[in-house]
């Protein structure tokens, strides 16, 4: 991902991290979503909504990528006009509802909350194998409003 | 994260401080299922210290809420806006046997006057 400049400079900027799969894995993971928001100058809510969504996409790497107990290579992208997350595994991707049977009832709401929570999620299988989530927020967009 | 059990007139609350997420949700989980071995058949969580939940957290609410339905309930006291937000969107929000407490006064008021609502 190539990051452009915008007149202030403001929100344009790549960063990357190899997060250690431990148990503190997720929060070092909300942590460095967090730092990337505020670069970007993301509201609090959407923030909150894209740490969300991140974590599950990195508890799906961790649980399927063949990545329990090593790492996590996490990015984002700070553009003009949006925020971009990314994750990639070792791992194919796998339905939910196969996540679901395998791990534990309600596993399932990962993939449905990354999609509800964000403004466009794209996951993908680079040439180099594995899968890539990548979650993008976009500057000017409200949170999801909820169902009444 | 801290996990305290209190009371509000007989009902046991739990209360949380601190971030609810899929490495230590399990720990919740298993603290409401011991209240269920119990026979409790109220339960209530105060999230108004907890500033961050994901769908492990989601996940054990939603079990809890499996098992209390026959002739019970599960409510949660003051979670703070986008925590709340999270349990509109997953529609926890909108089951019957699931209550959104503003604050322990209003859940105290609750567990008082109905034994189910």
């Amino acid at each position: 991902m190539t990051a452009c400049l915008d007149a202030t400079g403001r929100g344009c900027f790549t960063r990357t991290a190899i997060i250690d799969g431990g148990s503190s894995c997720l929060k070092t993971v909300r942590t460095f979503v967090e730092e990337a928001a505020s670069a970007a100058g993301l509201r609090q809510d959407r923030a909150f909504d894209l740490k969300v969504a991140a974590s599950e996409a990195c508890a799906n790497a961790l649980e399927h990528g063949g990545n329990a107990g090593s790492c996590l290579q996490v990015s984002a992208a700070g553009f003009e006009d949006r925020l971009e997350f990314e994750v990639a595994d070792g791992g194919a991707f796998r339905l939910p509802h196969a996540v679901d049977h395998m791990q534990r009832a309600h596993r399932g709401l990962g993939l449905p909350l990354m999609v509800a929570l964000t403004d466009e999620v794209r996951i993908s299988r680079p040439a180099e194998g594995g899968t890539r989530v990548t979650l993008i927020m976009y500057a000017d967009r409200p949170p999801q409003a909820p169902l009444t | 994260m801290e996990l305290t059990i209190s009371r509000l007139s007989n009902v046991p609350v739990l209360n949380i401080v601190g971030e609810i997420d899929h490495g230590n949700a399990p720990t919740v989980g298993a603290t409401i299922d011991e209240l269920i071995e119990q026979k409790q058949r109220t339960i209530l969580l105060d999230l108004s210290q907890v500033d961050y939940m994901d769908s492990g957290g989601i996940s054990v609410l939603l079990s809890a809420l499996r098992r209390l339905r026959e002739g019970g309930w599960l409510g949660v006291i003051n979670p703070n806006a986008n925590v709340r937000r999270l349990l509109q969107i997953v529609g926890l929000a909108l089951d019957a046997s699931f209550r959104v407490f503003d604050s322990v006064e209003d859940a105290q008021a609750a567990v008082q006057t109905h034994a189910r609502p």
